[in-house]
């Protein structure tokens, strides 16, 4: 494989082959609280998006830049929690004064995402990866682009599914878990069609 | 009525209001490792220790913090027991540090925790704290552990790396694999909720 | 209602913060330190396990016993670690890495003496993914590779019996194909690299 390919790669292997939410369960809560409605799934997604590209960047900089020369890997958890929730207070704040429109879209969802645990995961695995830059750019994107698909096809099929009978055990979380498993399924069979080796 | 309020403290996560299967909280972080019983173990021992100290913690603290910087504090004092987690078992079981990868920091992210600091720690003295965030991983512990139960021995015949199933048994490898943690999750929950429906309408 | 002071409202909290931050720091860098010399020598001894296992050398698991072993028959010149191994005759063990699905997958790779066989294989670091790919850490997996010698083809899970062949893993192709590349470059190199020491 070309290696100038491998970034791509590693962008199409995180939205299907190894989808951060249906192979890693990470961002679980929200997918779970949030996949009600199309309209609301579609906003948390373009915030997770969003989030997760800029702050794997943010992170893998701080990471390689401050943390490594000074030997402290060992407080990443910290400075990569404090980076995220810091970086989505700004956008909160930027985004208050700058469209209203916009914040009366996404605001709500902002404080939600620093405790998904996806934007700090993806940080984590490309630092356990040994990512490059712009590798770590293309997987964060594609991690979140992956969790904006899970959660968009989740509200499509949990809108039709409102009309149906679910065993009075199986409502709510249940059924929503049983689809999960049934959509990662699905998505193993993109296993194959990328290729990084 | 302190006893009695202790030992309700205690109860409650473990049953009625257990975080996993009534409010679905903080299952990311641990469901990946629940394809290993002994991964499984040391992810909730990790999980445990971080709810009950950080809780304690916070409550020790509960006056002092600024409620501006309330959450900021919350995820720092939770990011430092992680660690703490993360260094200990780097230095003393470095093989299973190894297996759990990434998953050790990602229990700062852990709903749970944080929603215990919330709900409860702010507003209770530490002694109170400690205990319900033990219970709290307690009642996130066993059912962790049940899943992971199920999936080893179906998956891979094995409990603990043990050989358990003889040469008859066909490894189940989709329980191994991701949609099988899903499926484990829904079906536990299921059960739990019908037998709790059938009580409730007693 | 009583308006904040100035103190109550900016200074306060920015004291607190900066103090718990201290306090927090302080204590996982003095818990870093402390386990700092032990995480060396885990390392180190792991290292050591591997290089054994390569070889073909068992060992029981106990520390001291490792480190005995290890010291006793083995040089290390360059990259190439030179087991003796009494009667079994004598091992070269060569790391190698390759990219894996997710990262890169590091090897040890031993040598019988005579260049014409393999003594087996352990591994150094891998991040596949876990039940599918991570299943190279599997014993059988890496046993298979003693006394054979490539190039490799790679054929179904539990169908290889010729000396070229080993068996690659159900469901994660991607992986196999990516070790028997790195071994396949352990078998045109390793020779060269041994003798040219």
């Amino acid at each position: 494989m070309n290696e100038a390919l491998y970034p791509i790669a590693v962008f199409f292997a995180a939205i299907f082959t190894n989808n951060i939410l249906l192979t890693n369960y990470l961002g679980m809560c929200s997918f779970l609280s949030v996949s009600r409605e199309i309209k609301t799934s579609v906003g948390l997604g373009i915030a997770v998006t969003f989030v997760m590209a800029t702050t794997t960047i943010l992170n893998w900089m701080v990471y390689n830049y401050i943390l490594m020369p000074f030997g402290l890997e060992y407080l990443r958890f910290i400075v990569f929690i404090i980076v995220i929730a810091a970086f989505v207070q700004i956008v909160e704040m930027i985004i208050e004064r700058v469209s209203e429109t916009l914040y009366a879209a996404l605001g709500i969802f902002l404080p939600l995402i620093t405790v998904n645990c996806a934007i700090l995961g993806v940080s984590l695995f490309m630092v356990i990866r040994e990512y490059s830059l712009i590798t770590s750019f293309f997987f964060g994107l594609g991690s979140g682009l992956g969790w904006f698909l899970a959660i968009l096809a989740m509200a499509g099929i949990r809108q039709k599914l409102a009309r149906a009978k679910v065993p009075p055990g199986l409502e709510g979380a249940g059924i929503t878990l049983i689809i999960a498993g049934m959509m990662a399924l699905a998505f193993m069979g993109f296993s194959g069609m990328i290729n990084i080796a | 009525m302190a006893k009695g309020l202790v030992k309700k403290t205690f109860i409650a996560p473990l049953g009625k209001d257990n975080p996993v299967f009534v409010q679905i909280l903080g299952i990311c972080s641990t469901l990946a490792v629940t394809n290993k019983l002994e991964n499984t173990v040391v992810m909730t021992l990790g999980v445990m220790f971080t709810t009950a100290l950080s809780s304690f913690t916070i409550s020790i603290f509960r006056k002092l913090i600024p409620a501006r910087i309330r959450m900021m504090v919350e995820t720092l004092i939770i990011a430092t027991f992680v660690i703490i987690v993360d260094i200990v078992l780097k230095a003393y079981m470095p093989d299973i540090w190894k297996q759990l990868g990434p998953y050790v920091g990602l229990i700062i992210t852990n709903c749970i925790i944080m929603g215990r600091a919330e709900a409860f720690a702010l507003n209770n003295k530490p002694g109170l704290s400690l205990i319900d965030g033990l219970a709290s991983g307690l009642g996130y512990a066993y059912v962790l552990l049940i899943i992971a139960f199920f999936r080893e021995l179906l998956g891979t015949g094995t409990l603990w790396g043990v050989q358990i199933l003889g040469s008859w048994w066909t490894n189940w490898s989709i329980m191994i694999m991701p949609p099988g943690a899903f499926f484990m999750l829904a079906i536990f929950i299921w059960v739990v909720k019908e037998v709790f429906i059938k009580e409730e309408s007693k | 209602m009583k308006k904040e002071s100035f103190f109550a409202k900016r200074i306060y909290p920015l004291l607190f913060m900066l103090g718990i931050t201290v306090l927090c720091i302080a204590v996982t860098s003095g818990l870093y330190l402390f386990t700092q010399e032990r995480v060396e020598a885990n390392e180190n001894l792991f290292l050591k396990k591997t290089v054994l296992e390569a070889a073909g050398v068992s060992y029981p698991d106990d520390f001291i016993e490792i480190n005995r072993i290890f010291d006793e028959i083995v040089r290390e010149t360059g990259d190439v670690f030179t087991v003796n191994k009494g009667q079994g005759g004598t091992a070269f063990v060569v790391p190698f890495t390759g990219p894996g699905l997710w990262g890169p997958i590091s090897l040890m790779v031993g040598f019988a003496g005579e260049l014409n066989a393999l003594t087996g294989i352990g591994i150094i670091s891998q991040n596949e993914t876990p039940g599918l790919g991570a299943r190279i850490e599997e014993p059988w997996y890496k046993q298979q590779f003693i006394g054979k010698w490539g190039p490799f083809t790679m054929v179904e899970e539990g169908t290889a019996d010729e000396p070229d062949e080993i068996d690659s893993l159900t469901g994660a192709t991607r992986t196999s194909r990516s070790v028997q590349a790195i071994m396949n470059r352990a078998v045109s190199e390793g020779p060269q690299i041994i003798k040219g020491e």
